[in-house]
């Protein structure tokens, strides 16, 4: 049994769907608690159609690689676009304090991504943003 | 998502199951919205079923708890799991939203 999981979508908001059934069946296969598998799937939703909703403006298409990898201490995901550089994270984060009426979401969801893993990095490498992700898994005990 | 509604008095208990998200957002503010436009001020979101929220889901929330805060409407939630109550959390939105633990809390007082 494989530890990965690998797939590439077109810059398409109807692909997120794709991605994060994939993703929940990889967590059921490998059994991974309920709390890291939403929790990844909040960030995966949230990244994806950021990066499809900005990173290809002007252009017809483009392509997003999704790499999953699980291991006894960590899940990480991996995302490579090939859209307009942009880090997700350099971004300033909103004010949370607002009352209901003076309350915006943008910015929202990469704050919540940045709350929520334990781990992001952002790198522009070779033509492609690269984003990853990590969540650190408790170890089993003997 | 799938998306039930009932009335209770004049209460509409809106129940949403499955994920709340980028995808599903568009549905769920159209529910919301027939529901608003129907006359309903007061809304009791049941999130036992919600696997998930995203800010897409918050958004739609925003929306529905910007036009439900006049005088006699409410917008009260119940039902989260751990992981929309840290997303509820770190957005500031446990404190905007009225969250409840259950349905009968809820619909106290309404």
């Amino acid at each position: 049994m494989t530890n990965a999981l690998r797939l590439t979508i077109g810059a398409d908001p109807g692909e997120v769907a794709g991605v994060n059934a994939a993703f929940a069946e990889f967590a059921e296969t490998h059994a991974l608690p309920a709390a890291i598998r939403r929790t990844m799937l909040v960030a995966l939703d949230e990244l994806l159609s950021n990066t499809i909703a900005y990173g290809f403006a002007g252009r017809g298409s483009g392509e997003v690689t999704v790499e999953v990898e699980l291991r006894p201490d960590r899940l990480t995901v991996t995302l490579t676009d090939d859209g307009r550089p942009f880090d997700p994270f350099g971004m300033a984060s909103p004010d949370t304090s607002r009352s209901t009426q003076e309350r915006r979401i943008g910015g929202l969801g990469i704050h919540l991504v940045k709350e929520m893993m334990d781990e992001v990095s952002y790198q522009r490498r070779a033509d492609r943003n690269v984003v990853v992700l990590a969540k650190r898994l408790r170890e089993e005990g003997p | 998502m799938n998306i039930t509604t009932r009335t209770q008095n004049d209460v509409t208990i809106v129940a949403f199951a499955g994920s709340l998200d980028s995808n599903s957002s568009p549905q769920a503010q159209q529910a919301l919205e027939g529901i608003l436009a129907g006359g309903a001020r007061k809304l009791v979101v049941d999130f036992t079923a919600l696997d998930y929220i995203s800010s897409a889901g918050l958004r739609v929330l925003l929306g529905a708890a910007k036009r439900l805060s006049g005088a006699g409407s409410a917008l009260r939630l119940f039902g989260l799991n751990d992981t929309v109550r840290e997303v509820f959390q770190i957005s500031g939105f446990a404190t905007i939203l009225a969250v409840h633990a259950t349905e009968a809390d809820a619909l106290r007082g309404l």
